[in-house]
Order: structure tokens, then C-alpha cells, then sequence
């Protein structure tokens, strides 16, 4: 197979503009590095070259050095952003990568064949697999597995130069395990590309909770759930988001978080019981009596939970502060 | 960030699979959690990364995963009783697997081993006791189930228990040979051994009454599981047929004595008690002992050899056996003796209306079982005490123990009921009158011709010295 290799030259220049940027975003000087002076020995470069099989994919010693130091710096060595990684932290990073899978994957990245092989032998099936059941058919899931596949390859272009995304994988997490969260992205782009009626549609229950409600009501409501969505912890407003918005189960939030099924549905029960307390509180805050709050958000207890729901599902977009530029 | 998603907010493949296989650091896992939560698109991707399974839809409620939870307070109860049987059998186990069933007892016995360097007197106290090594240092340990079997005989029917009075010559026999008297089988304990009047002479402890019995504990002979069980030993004993002569190879020892055990009865199976049984050997040396309340009598400590027994008892004719006695062997013999003269009594009587002795317990450093049986069975006294004296005349039983608590039963020991005292002060002696006196229990059921005219049966002395008389055990007038 001949596979035109991705113009690694923006890949390359990109990691300086990354160094860059990171140094603008207050990471350490000593991670900016120059040509000069690297931040990964030679000896320690020349060992995990070749432990990861790098030169089985025809990835050099120099291009593997390069991403190793390319990915150490963007993640800032798995360390928060103020923080200064030693050589120690440095290297327990790197050698804590899934490096034979970084050399494949930067070996297809620059169009190698032996790392293409190699790559399609064992991730092509796998990969077809995922895509089948992610769209729930055959021949659906094949055309998604071919779409990811001529992106790999590098048939895309960004400003005039080819490119793969292949680049973007950092070794942190296993190959496979990146693949498919590429695959689930083009999927969900495809669900928005096919299904922005239905999603719309999707919003009526919290319109029918409107028709019931006064619009002062509706307003303090609103407001309600704005405060107190911003005091509960992330984790608290992704449980609530995932089981009543998107109705997953709690075995499917259990893999998600990788906790057992028992502790997401205690945390759930927390969760919403705390949130019920603050929202009643916020609306008596706000001038509302007891029965008054407690009718706003159902006073049958069998449809809090669902009241909940479509509260959640109501705030959503508005209630929750933009996130923008925290990556 | 992804392109194809709203730029700027989404993490991109890397995150995402980083957060998905838990390699994010915690802020970075902090970072995707509030982004998941107000992210649909990304949940979504989320939720499609993960590979597919069956999966449990919708019927999930926050209350599901409590199910286990609910199962807790009626579990944790369970298991805890659970335990509780549990350590019971277990501590049940030792108790039941250690003690052999009553068949065993009845055709198993231990060797009896002979310990001549321990001399106890037969004033027998705790002290002397002690002397002697004590109980436990006279003793070969485990054989338990050799006191068992031989405890077993001392519980004798009711018909045996009025022979409560000994003369100053049987307690010379008590004291010098092997003998278990007094009504209410049981053991005395060291300790209370010194209640025990005194008597003359020094006894090899070979010829001691508790010697070989291989007690290791005074539980092996007090506690109540113990009783139960020598009382229903008693029973299959005496339901058993013994044959004249039975001798029972002991296994696992290695001794070079052997004993002789049984039981005196006449010929229609009433047990004699107060029978003398000698045993004498080839070269014309002689072992005496008496039989006890149950008209079982041992001799242990013997030699291998020829032997000749006599037991003789008063009206009745005396009987001759020979055996030939065995290393490591112990023979049981069931005489049965005739009807001699009628003018003969089987009573032992003590000077001075002393407690009645029970020689042989006393020298086991056990407890007072304070039992009667009146037809193999063993009840408990209501006083839990030492009984030194119980006398009888039909039916009726008194029994005094240490505190000078008089009981009575009028079922022949069934039950009890504790007597009013009304004289003053203690009473330490209960006794028949004269007239009674010569009524042997054999043939109590048989005398009709009791003197009318005295009509007191019972007599109570206190320790003032005053003497009371009873017909019927409960109203009681002083003379």
C-alpha cells in the first residue's frame, strides 16, 4: 500500500507553536526548549524508542523523540498548568504512555507502510466493529468506518497541507479506546447533521411544563435552577444531565465513570435530593412560600424526579455558564 | 478540539478516550465532568464510546441499586445466628464426640491404673488431698469414660436408698476398702471433703474407692450433662442384663493390673447394699471392700491372677465365684445371692448418727451431685447442696443437706419440697426411729408390721441436741 505520508511539517511547527503557546498560557521556560536543548535525554529517548517498537513502523529515533516532547508539553506532563514537571515527572510520564501504540499511530501519520500494516491488522476489524454498533447497521457503521479511515490516511487538508488526526492521538489512552471516541465524534456529527428537527422536538415536554406554569413562576424557576445548578459539583450535574436527560441507565453511567452501579445511583439519589432542597430553598429565597415552591416543582413526590427532568432539560443552554476556552 | 463539533468547547478524541479509560488527572477529569454535563454532544459520544453490550434499559431507578441494601437488617440478624448455632455445635461438639454414648461406656472400660505412692487417709479433707498430689495428680488422665461407667453404678433404684445408717464397724469398712455409700450417688468435692467425719486408719490409694477412675477436673463429675448422663447410664445399666461374668480387654493401654467390678444383687435382681465382697487370692491374700447404695462394689489394683470372691451380706446366703483375672483387665461380675436367714439386716450405721460418707467421691475432689433416683432416674436436689443424710421408709424420702435444709419427697424421690423447720436450730441429723430402724429397703414394701403405738418413723436431731419425730416427714414434734 502506498500511502502518501501527511505533511508532518505543520506537525512539527505546530508542536513549537504549541510550546509557544503553552509558554503564553504560563507554562515553566524550562519547557520551552529550543533545537538546542531538549527536555528528553538521549539515553531515555534511545530506550523508549526502541521499547516501543518504533523502528518497526519506520518512526526514527528523532521523530519519536520529537512527539514524545510534542505531547509531554502539550499535557504539561499530566501536571496542572502551574506546575513545573522535574526530569522524574518528566520521564514517569513518558514511559507511562502506551508507546507502542504512539509509534503506530505517528507512523501512519507520516505514511508509512509497515506502520499502516500493522495498524489495519490490528485495529481494522475492531475498528469496523465499533462503527457497526455505534450506528446500529452494517452497512451505516462500514461507511463511517471508511469516512474515519480516508481521515486517518491524511485525504484531509488544513490550510493546504494534508493531514491526519492521527497526529492529535498522545498515547495517554490506549489506541483503540481513541478510535472510538473519533468514531462516536463523526457519529454525533452525523446525528446533528441528520436530526436537528427531531432534537428540537425533543424539547417539548419542558414546553408543556411551561403551558402549566406562570410565567413569573416559570421566570423564578428558572432562575432557581441557574443557582442552583451552578453550586453542584460537576460530577453531580453530569449525573443528573446523563440519567434524566438522556435517560441512560445507571450500569451505562457506571462504565462511564468506572465506578460500580450501586455507587452512581447513591450519588444520583444524593444528587437529586440535594438539588430538590436547594431549588426549594432558592424559590422560598426568592419569595415564594413553601407550598408555592414545593407546587413549582410537583408536589407529588412519584413526579418530582420527572419534574426534575424536564427542569434540567428546560435550563439546559441558558442556565449553564459557557465553558468556552477552559480546554 | 474538534472541528466538526461546536470549535472551542469540545475536548477532542484524546480527551475523551484519556477520560473514558481514567488516565485524566483529576482536574482534567473534573474539567470533562462539567463539560459532559452541560455537553449533549459529547455525553452522546460519551455513552457511544463504550463497547457494546446488552444493555438494562430504562427500568433503572436511583432505588435499584439499594436492593442489597434493604437486604442488610434481615441479613446481617441471619448471619449473625448463623454464627450463634454455629459456635454452639462447635462448642457442643468437644463435649459430645469426647463422651462416649452410654453403650460405649456400658461395655468399654478404661484400665485401672494403680498409683502407689499416693496415701490418702480416709478422714479424707482437702488438705490431705492436697498432700496427696491431689485429685488430679492421683489420676491418669483421660478416662473419663471409665468414671462414667463406674459412676453409673453408684446410682442405684430406690429401693436400695434407706441402708443410710452406718455403724462404727462399716465405717471402718468404708474407710478401709473401697466402698460408695450414702443414698444420693454423687461425689463430694475436696472442699467439702472436710465435712467428712474423720476416721481411722491409712489406705493405700490403690484400694481407694476413687483409684484408677482417671478423673482429670471436677467438671467430669459435677456438672449437671454429667449427672444426666450417669443417670441415664444408670439406667441402661440396670435394664441391661449382665452376665455372671463379663471381662472387657481395655485397649490402647498397657497395664499389668486388673480390677474386678459388679454388683451384688439377690436373686430376684433387688440390689444389696452393705454386702462385704472379699477378694481373695491364690496365696490366700484377701481384698475386702462393701457394696455401695447401689449395691456395686470395685476392687482395682490387682494382680493378674486366680482369684476367689465372696460376698456375703446379712440374710442372705453367701456366695463363692472364682475367676481368673487378667493383665490390663477388668472383670464385672453380677453375684446373685440367696435368701438367708430373716433375722439378718443389710444396714450400715455410723457412730453418733455421722453424715452419711460417700468415701469414694470424696476422694475425686468432685461436688455433691445432690441426686436420688428412685428408678434409675437422677433428680437434682432443690438445694443444689451436699446431702450428708437421706433416709426413707416407703415412699417417703428426707434428705438434709449441709445448711440443714430438710426436703421430703413422698414419690420416692421425684420430687421435692423443702420442709418447714420448726425447731430451733440446726438440724444435723435425720435418722429413722429404733423402730424403723431395721427396715431394709429390700423389704420395707413388705413390713406391715411396723409398731403402731410409736408411730414416729423419722428423727431429727438439731444441733442443740434436741430431738424431733415425724410420721410423715413434714410435721414434726419433739420427743
Amino acid at each position: 500500500m502506498d500511502i502518501p505520508p501527511a505533511n508532518i511539517t505543520q506537525t512539527e511547527s505546530s508542536g513549537t507553536r504549541d510550546r509557544t503557546a503553552s509558554v503564553a498560557k504560563g507554562i515553566a521556560p524550562e519547557t520551552e526548549l529550543g533545537p538546542e536543548s531538549r527536555l528528553l535525554s538521549e539515553m531515555l529517548g534511545e530506550e523508549l524508542w526502541r521499547v516501543s517498537g518504533a523502528e518497526l513502523v519506520e518512526v526514527s529515533k528523532a521523530e519519536f523523540a520529537g512527539a514524545l516532547e510534542t505531547i509531554g508539553a502539550r499535557d504539561n506532563f499530566g501536571l496542572d498548568p502551574e506546575r513545573r514537571a522535574n526530569e522524574r515527572q518528566r520521564e514517569t510520564f513518558w514511559r507511562a504512555l502506551h508507546l507502542e501504540e504512539l509509534a503506530i499511530a505517528r507512523g501512519c501519520a507520516l505514511g508509512r507502510e509497515s506502520a499502516w500494516r500493522r495498524f489495519l491488522a490490528q485495529y481494522q476489524e475492531q475498528l469496523t466493529r465499533a462503527a457497526v454498533e455505534m450506528t446500529g447497521s452494517a452497512a451505516l457503521g462500514e461507511e463511517l468506518a471508511s469516512a474515519l479511515y480516508s481521515e486517518l490516511f491524511g485525504l484531509t487538508e488544513r490550510e493546504g497541507r494534508r493531514w491526519s488526526p492521527l497526529l492529535r492521538y498522545s498515547g495517554r489512552g490506549s489506541l483503540m479506546g481513541w478510535l472510538r471516541a473519533v468514531l462516536a465524534q463523526r457519529r454525533v456529527n452525523q446525528y446533528r447533521k441528520l436530526g436537528r428537527e427531531t432534537a428540537l422536538g425533543e424539547i417539548e415536554p419542558a414546553a408543556a411544563v411551561s403551558e402549566q406554569l406562570e410565567l413569573e413562576r416559570l421566570e423564578d424557576l428558572r432562575v432557581a435552577i441557574k443557582m442552583t445548578l451552578s453550586e453542584a459539583s460537576a460530577e453531580e450535574r453530569f449525573l443528573l444531565s446523563a440519567y434524566y436527560l438522556d435517560q441512560h441507565t445507571l450500569h451505562e453511567m457506571s462504565r462511564v465513570l468506572r465506578v460500580h452501579e450501586a455507587t452512581v445511583s447513591r450519588k444520583l439519589k444524593r444528587a437529586t435530593e440535594r438539588l430538590r432542597k436547594r431549588l426549594l430553598r432558592t424559590l422560598r429565597a426568592r419569595g415564594l412560600s413553601r407550598r408555592g415552591a414545593e407546587e413549582a416543582l410537583g408536589t407529588d413526590p412519584r413526579d418530582v424526579d420527572l419534574n426534575l427532568g424536564k427542569l434540567l432539560q428546560k435550563s439546559e443552554g441558558d442556565s449553564i455558564p459557557d465553558k468556552e476556552g477552559q480546554v | 478540539m474538534n472541528r466538526n463539533l461546536q470549535p472551542g468547547i469540545h475536548p477532542d478524541a484524546d480527551k475523551l478516550s484519556v477520560f473514558i479509560e481514567g488516565a485524566a488527572t483529576a482536574r482534567e477529569q473534573e474539567w470533562m465532568l462539567g463539560h459532559l454535563a452541560e455537553c449533549a454532544e459529547c455525553r452522546k459520544a460519551v455513552f457511544l464510546m463504550q463497547p457494546h453490550e446488552e444493555i438494562e434499559r430504562a427500568t433503572a431507578t436511583p432505588v435499584r441499586g439499594w436492593v442489597w441494601r434493604r437486604l442488610v437488617p434481615i441479613g446481617l440478624p441471619a448471619a449473625a445466628i448463623a454464627c450463634g448455632l454455629i459456635a454452639f455445635f462447635i462448642y457442643l461438639r468437644p463435649h459430645g464426640s469426647g463422651a462416649p454414648n452410654p453403650q460405649q461406656i456400658a461395655s468399654v472400660r478404661q484400665p485401672e491404673i494403680e498409683h502407689p505412692r499416693t496415701t490418702i487417709a480416709p478422714a479424707i479433707n482437702s488438705e490431705r488431698v492436697a498432700q496427696s498430689g491431689g485429685p488430679q495428680g492421683s489420676f491418669a488422665p483421660g478416662a473419663a469414660a471409665t468414671d462414667v461407667s463406674r459412676r453409673k453404678n453408684l446410682v442405684a433404684g430406690g429401693s436400695n436408698l434407706p441402708a443410710l445408717k452406718k455403724s462404727d464397724r462399716a465405717t471402718a469398712t468404708l474407710a478401709a476398702s473401697e466402698t460408695s455409700a450414702g443414698p444420693p450417688s454423687g461425689s463430694v468435692r475436696a472442699a467439702d471433703a472436710a465435712r467428712v467425719p474423720s476416721s481411722n486408719g491409712t489406705v493405700n490409694a490403690s484400694e481407694l474407692p476413687f483409684h484408677g477412675r482417671n478423673v482429670t477436673n471436677d467438671e467430669q463429675l459435677s456438672t449437671p450433662a454429667d449427672t444426666k448422663g450417669v443417670a441415664s447410664q444408670n439406667s441402661l445399666v440396670m435394664k441391661k442384663d449382665l452376665p455372671a461374668l463379663q471381662i472387657h480387654r481395655a485397649s490402647g493401654q498397657v497395664e499389668t493390673l486388673a480390677g474386678v467390678s459388679g454388683r451384688i444383687t439377690d436373686r430376684s435382681g433387688a440390689i444389696i447394699s452393705g454386702a462385704t465382697v472379699t477378694l481373695r487370692d491364690a496365696a490366700g491374700k484377701a481384698r475386702e471392700t462393701t457394696t455401695g447404695a447401689d449395691g456395686s462394689f470395685h476392687l482395682t489394683g490387682l494382680p493378674a491372677g486366680p482369684y476367689e470372691l465372696m460376698a456375703t451380706a446379712r440374710g442372705f446366703s453367701t456366695s463363692k465365684q472364682s475367676l481368673d483375672l487378667k493383665p490390663s483387665e477388668l472383670a464385672m461380675l453380677q453375684p446373685k445371692l440367696d435368701v438367708g436367714a430373716a433375722s439378718e439386716q443389710v444396714t450400715v450405721e455410723v457412730e453418733n448418727g455421722a453424715q452419711t460418707v460417700e468415701t469414694e467421691s470424696a476422694g475425686l475432689g468432685g461436688q455433691v451431685t445432690a441426686e436420688m433416683s428412685s428408678a434409675g432416674r437422677a433428680i437434682p436436689m432443690p438445694s443444689g447442696l451436699m446431702v450428708p443424710a437421706t433416709v426413707s421408709h416407703g415412699k417417703k424420702f428426707l434428705s438434709l443437706d449441709g445448711t440443714g435444709n430438710l426436703f421430703l419427697s413422698r414419690n420416692g424421690g421425684k420430687k421435692w419440697k423443702k420442709v418447714n423447720p420448726q425447731w430451733a436450730g440446726m438440724a444435723v441429723r435425720i435418722e429413722l426411729t429404733p423402730a424403723y430402724t431395721s427396715e431394709a429397703s429390700p423389704k420395707a414394701k413388705n413390713e406391715t408390721s411396723a409398731p403402731a403405738s410409736e408411730g414416729a418413723v423419722f428423727q431429727l436431731t438439731t444441733d442443740t441436741g434436741a430431738v424431733w419425730n415425724s410420721k410423715d416427714g413434714a410435721h414434726w414434734y419433739q420427743r
